[in-house]
């Protein structure tokens, strides 16, 4: 297996009183897109910029490509100038004292290329991130989706062994963020490009990751595959983060075959086995799913695994009807395709899959 | 660093206050003793030249203030024509020294040959002078014209601006006219800002020199900064109660400064009046816009362009006031202005204390600044405002305590006397807005754009040169630019420190005035202020920000 290029050691930094980051470990694989999810202040961006250089980190190591960049109980420190990264900022950080081809010959110019080499190489990484015509333009006179790329060419530019990413798309309106979200997973496929990517935005994190690290209070909650972090939350704090939960309260009940969580209004739900490693029978516990998990379907008798509900108030969201629901002794918000309509204070069904369900303990 | 700068600023203070106990003269071998405080407190003259300095500062400050709010709100919240001419020239007039413009008045209003007095002869009912410039009131009226009006007006317009019209229009849907908006809305809204600005002035009023030199003691007015000056020229020089007299003033400026802090911190919620989104639509004055335009300028007209009219006529005068004579115009002033040996030596001394102060206040500055950003965690803001006190600091004391520096260590065989001690309280002086202009450079350029270099392979060397320098230029121009138009123009700084080796320009025009030359002077005063307008106006031309930064 080729080695990490980028590997974090029990790495911790504090800030006077506040542990930013605590404690963490994790590496990134050669073309790996690997995102730190989080809520502002979490500590991700600490994270990015210890890997950058720009922060020391107090205790731990930290490796580029096998060679080690901070290691503070042996006093090594590798300054930023000397990793070999790329670093996109959430500011763009474009100078505005230089044109566009400028900034991005600027970490050419810094290691003495020729002036051939420093055109060819430019020219070919505006092309990349479609800006071809624009290398003469000043910076400031660029618009927000451009600055992006210009700051992306810069950082592409030298072929940096890992690419930092700080919240690149946060600044650009909700269309153009799609657009380049798109296109950088297609550059990124494209370059085999290995790229370290700090967002708060979970859709962003979902669609262009290979690997999600969700980070709160300066620890990884769970590290894992789009689909894994999504569906099967470790942490209630992962759940939540990642869209919306809707919980349930109830009591676990166990036989010798088979487990239910028996909910306030009797209703008995079946869950599967592997959810309930050491809850004991009898133990309270907290239901919850994600809403679109949640079939809503109209008032007939109660099947396997559904409990009735009155619907309380219906909101109209343009593309669908979002639904508060009475259900289970508790308020969920569901949302359900504009072809059913239920009004308010009608009588539904809700389904729940026992595949869909996590159960922890109150 | 840091700590080295803070004892460098308060090097000249804690000499200025260790000498005010110091019975021998500066350099002997000092004997401490309270003798210099008992006479200071036991002399009438100086408790009144103390008390003369307040009731100079707070009378003036009356009219000025109504006169700069009034301005203010016409250029940046109403429809008024010629708004931005308006402002450009209040900028230009900010810049215009104040010695020569007294020079002007004197020429105009002087008993015995202003031009006015001598109109105004004409008139029935007046025998007799009818105005005299050496007077209270003389000294009010001069400080009226100066740069004092124009400072406040730059510094309201953009609190005005930044008001923004919502304010004022939801008065106007309630139903309020213009006068009750203003009464009722505006002004309330921006007094803590407007009181603010009005205490700044009070306390930079209290540094004024020149003009209480030029009139104040012919009538025998003396505030304390005048009575220092007499106190140390005097034969023999009496550097104890000067001293103390500083002292004691340091004590009221320090308790005035303080108090300013206090009222500024207590007011944050103010201070967050600015216009989110704001719109910039004007209050419509209808016909009264021809009005507001005609009274600024009469205004102008009266208090900066007649005076200086008659500065310039002074300069081509056989002898000032006298139209009668046969050919009473001549260029001789000029010619012997720009022929006398002493000029041409000032001349060069100017150039090389402006160049010294510029480029030292530049580079030493920045790197505090720099410092100041980059451990701002670590500066306590006590250092911060420590930092400040040049700034308020009178120029007069400042060379009081730099020359008990000089005289008292062996500084003085560098210093004393020549243009590099010049330079050097100049450059003390400058600290606190070159500083404050550097850090609000770094501040606004925001670690990102080094931190961008830093992570694509440059050294911080290379990042200094590549990315800081340039994009700080226009601040360090812009800067460069004030502080050499300070140097050219302080009296009250080089005053107590000059040699006949080192005399700057700005000290030959005071001994012009001084010693009756005032044609001669009129025609030196004129080109100082010349070079200022030229340098400023280049300066803006170039693009750089020569505002906001006072």
């Amino acid at each position: 297996m080729a080695p990490a290029v980028l590997e974090f050691r029990d790495v911790a930094k504090r800030f006077s009183t506040v542990n930013a980051v605590d404690g963490v470990s994790f590496s990134i694989l050669p073309g790996e897109i690997f995102t730190l999810l989080g809520p502002s202040g979490c500590g991700k961006t600490t994270t990015l910029r210890l890997a950058a250089g720009l922060e020391e980190p107090d205790a731990g190591e930290i490796s580029i490509n096998g060679v080690i960049a901070a290691a503070p109980e042996r006093g090594l420190f590798l300054s930023p100038e000397k990793r070999r990264l790329g670093m996109v900022f959430q500011s763009y950080a474009i100078w505005p004292h230089l044109t566009v081809f400028e900034n991005v010959a600027f970490p050419l110019r810094v290691r003495r290329e020729s002036s051939e080499m420093i055109r060819q190489r430019v020219s070919r990484a505006l092309d990349v991130v479609g800006l071809g015509g624009l290398s003469e333009r000043g910076a400031t006179q660029l618009s927000g989706g451009q600055q992006q790329r210009v700051a992306l060419a810069r950082a592409l530019v030298y072929e940096p062994a890992l690419l930092l990413l700080d919240e690149p798309l946060s600044n650009l309106d909700a269309k153009l963020r799609e657009q380049m979200r798109f296109e950088l997973r297609g550059l990124q496929r494209k370059l085999e490009l290995t790229i370290l990517y700090v967002t708060h935005d979970q859709t962003e994190a979902i669609t262009l990751s290979d690997r999600i690290a969700v980070v709160n209070r300066g620890r990884f909650e769970q590290v894992g595959a789009p689909e894994e972090v999504y569906e099967k939350p470790a942490t209630s704090f992962v759940g939540h983060f990642l869209g919306r939960m809707i919980t349930l309260e109830g009591t676990l009940k166990r036989t010798g075959g088979g487990a239910w969580v028996q909910l306030a209004g009797g209703a008995r739900i079946a869950i599967a086995l592997s959810e309930l490693d050491s809850l004991r029978d009898g133990a309270a516990v907290r239901l919850s799913a994600r809403p679109e998990d949640i079939a809503i379907l109209p008032a007939a008798e109660l099947g396997k695994n559904q409990i009735d509900g009155v619907v309380e108030q219906v909101d109209y969201l343009g593309d669908r009807f979002e639904y508060h629901v009475r259900a289970g002794g508790a308020l969920l918000v569901l949302s359900a395709p504009k072809r059913d309509r239920y009004s308010s204070g009608a009588k539904i069904r809700l389904s729940l899959e026992p595949s869909c369900l996590s159960v922890r303990p109150r | 660093m840091l700590l080295f700068f803070a004892v460098v600023m308060g090097l000249p203070l804690l000499f200025l206050v260790a000498g005010s106990f110091n019975l021998s003269l500066p350099g002997k071998e000092a004997v401490y003793g309270l003798d210099n405080w008992l006479h200071a407190f036991s002399d009438r003259a100086t408790m009144d030249a103390l008390w003369m300095s307040f009731l100079l500062s707070v009378v003036r400050l009356v009219p000025a203030m109504m006169i700069a709010v009034v301005f203010s709100w016409l250029i940046a919240r109403t429809d008024m024509p010629g708004g931005n001419a308006i402002e450009f020239f209040c900028w230009l007039a900010f810049f215009i020294p104040d010695f020569p413009l007294t020079l002007a008045w004197i020429l105009l209003l002087d008993p015995n040959y202003g031009f006015l007095n001598m109109v105004a002869r004409h008139l029935p009912f007046v025998d007799g002078p009818l105005f005299n410039p050496y007077s209270f009131w003389g000294i009010v009226w001069v400080h009226t014209s100066a740069g004092g009006i124009w400072f406040k007006v730059i510094l309201l317009t953009p609190l005005f601006r930044r008001l923004g019209a919502a304010f004022e229009e939801a008065a106007r849907v309630a139903g309020a006219d213009t006068l009750a908006m203003l009464r009722r809305v505006t002004l309330p809204l921006l007094a803590p800002m407007i009181l603010a600005v009005a205490v700044l002035s009070f306390i930079r009023g209290l540094q004024s020199f020149n003009t209480e030199l030029l009139l104040g003691t012919p009538a025998g007015i003396y505030v304390y900064s005048t009575r220092i000056y007499d106190y140390i020229r005097r034969e023999p020089a009496s550097y104890g109660e000067a001293t103390a007299l500083g002292s004691i003033f340091i004590v009221v400026l320090g308790v005035l400064l303080l108090c300013y802090w206090r009222f500024l911190s207590g007011n944050r919620k103010f201070t967050a009046v600015t216009g989110q989104g704001y719109s910039v639509a004007r209050v419509k004055l209808g016909k009264w816009r021809l009005v507001a335009l005609a009274g600024c300028l009469f205004y102008i007209t009266v208090m900066t362009a007649l005076p200086l009219v008659f500065l310039i006529i002074g300069s081509f005068m056989r002898r000032y006031g006298f139209f009668n004579i046969t050919s009473p115009f001549t260029l001789t002033h000029w010619q012997n202005l720009l022929s006398d040996p002493i000029f041409l030596v000032a001349l060069e001394n100017s150039l090389i204390i402006g160049a010294i102060t510029t480029a030292g206040g530049i580079l030493l500055y920045s790197t505090v600044a720099y410092l100041l950003v980059s451990r701002r965690a670590v500066v306590a803001p006590v250092l911060e405002g420590f930092c400040w006190l040049p700034h308020v600091l009178p120029g007069i004391l400042l060379g009081l305590g730099i020359l008990w520096l000089f005289l008292a260590t062996p500084l003085r065989y560098f210093f004393y006397g020549t243009v590099w001690g010049i330079a050097l309280a100049l450059m003390l002086s400058d600290s606190p807005v070159t500083t404050q202009a550097f850090r609000a450079g770094f501040l606004q350029l925001g670690a990102d754009l080094e931190e961008a270099a830093r992570v694509t392979g440059a050294s911080w060397w290379y990042t200094y040169r590549k990315i800081l320098l340039p994009l700080l230029a226009p601040i360090a121009g812009a800067v460069g630019l004030m502080n050499f138009g300070g140097a050219l123009t302080s009296i009250s700084t080089p005053v107590l420190l000059y040699s006949h080796q080192s005399r700057p320009l700005a000290i030959l025009l005071l001994e012009y005035s001084v010693t009756g030359e005032l044609e001669r002077g009129a025609a030196l005063g004129l080109l100082i202020t010349a070079i200022i307008c030229l340098m400023m106006l280049a300066g803006r031309k170039l693009g750089l920000k020569l505002s906001g930064l006072q």
